[in-house]
């Protein structure tokens, strides 16, 4: 039988995995921040906008009950939308050490 | 004892190498939390969006006048629903579509219900919640442009 270092396939393997981990989850981390703030912003707006609509008379009570219901509603799908953009680089990253597996324990093939 | 020779060796480690790649193959298989990407479901969302703010400026106007659109509309928006039921680890994309349709919920299903109840709606109010509803669509569109694409 071929003589394989195992402890410096994972050895391997941890290192590489750290580095893609790094890489994809920094990435993502600042996406979604990014995605927040950028909601966090339009609601405010848009709240200080419909207020004043409300007040003014264009638009009666149950339409402004619907825009902040509305908003909520909006703000639900953003966060499911990131859980599956999550998934997505939890998937990346599993195919990623995959790779990095694969490919460490076929170099250290002799 | 004696050594294995190299023909040996080689016979021992190209089904190693296989026995690798097959598992590797497997294992990548189990592991997706996700469905891939899928260009008619991405141009479902679009085409429904695209249909959709149409469709609302015109609420300033009788809803009865309207009502075979409506129907239409919801007719398309259910078969895109559909098109996504079917297809597998696709959870986090059926929720969206299942609160941007319900008319107990204040996204386009909400919208239809309350054109119908009020027979029509103000101008102001129909230019927000088209804000709204593209941004609510833009979700479902997003997540599915950032799904990975299928191996060719």
């Amino acid at each position: 039988m071929a003589n394989i270092d195992i402890g410096n396939i994972l050895k391997s393997v941890e290192d590489q995995s750290k580095v893609l981990a790094e890489k994809l989850f920094k990435q993502y981390t600042h996406q979604a921040l990014s995605d927040v703030r950028d909601f966090l912003e339009k609601s405010k707006d848009a709240l200080t906008r419909w207020v004043e609509d409300l007040v003014r008379g264009d638009i009666d009570k149950d339409e402004f009950e619907s825009l902040i219901k509305g908003q909520a509603d909006v703000a639900e799908m953003r966060a499911l939308k990131q859980a599956g953009l999550a998934a997505v680089q939890i998937d990346t990253f599993t195919n990623g050490v995959l790779d990095i597996i694969v490919n460490a324990a076929f170099a250290a093939i002799p | 004892m004696a050594e294995p020779s190299r023909s040996q060796l080689a016979g021992k480690v190209v089904p190693l190498r296989n026995l690798i790649a097959i598992a590797a193959s497997l294992v990548l298989a189990a592991c997706s939390l996700i469905a891939p990407y899928d260009r008619a479901a991405y141009e479902h969302a679009t085409n429904a969006k695209v249909d959709t703010l149409a469709l609302m400026s015109k609420a300033t106007s009788s809803y009865d006048e309207h009502e075979k659109e409506v129907e239409a509309l919801v007719r398309q928006l259910d078969k895109a629903y559909e098109y996504d039921r079917g297809r597998q680890l696709n959870k986090i994309t059926i929720a969206q579509w299942d609160i941007l349709r319900d008319p107990n919920r204040d996204l386009v299903g909400g919208f239809l219900k309350m054109w119908k109840a009020k027979g029509s709606l103000s101008v102001t109010f129909i230019a927000e919640k088209k804000k709204q509803i593209g941004d609510a669509f833009d979700q479902i569109i997003q997540l599915e442009s950032g799904k990975p694409r299928p191996a060719k």
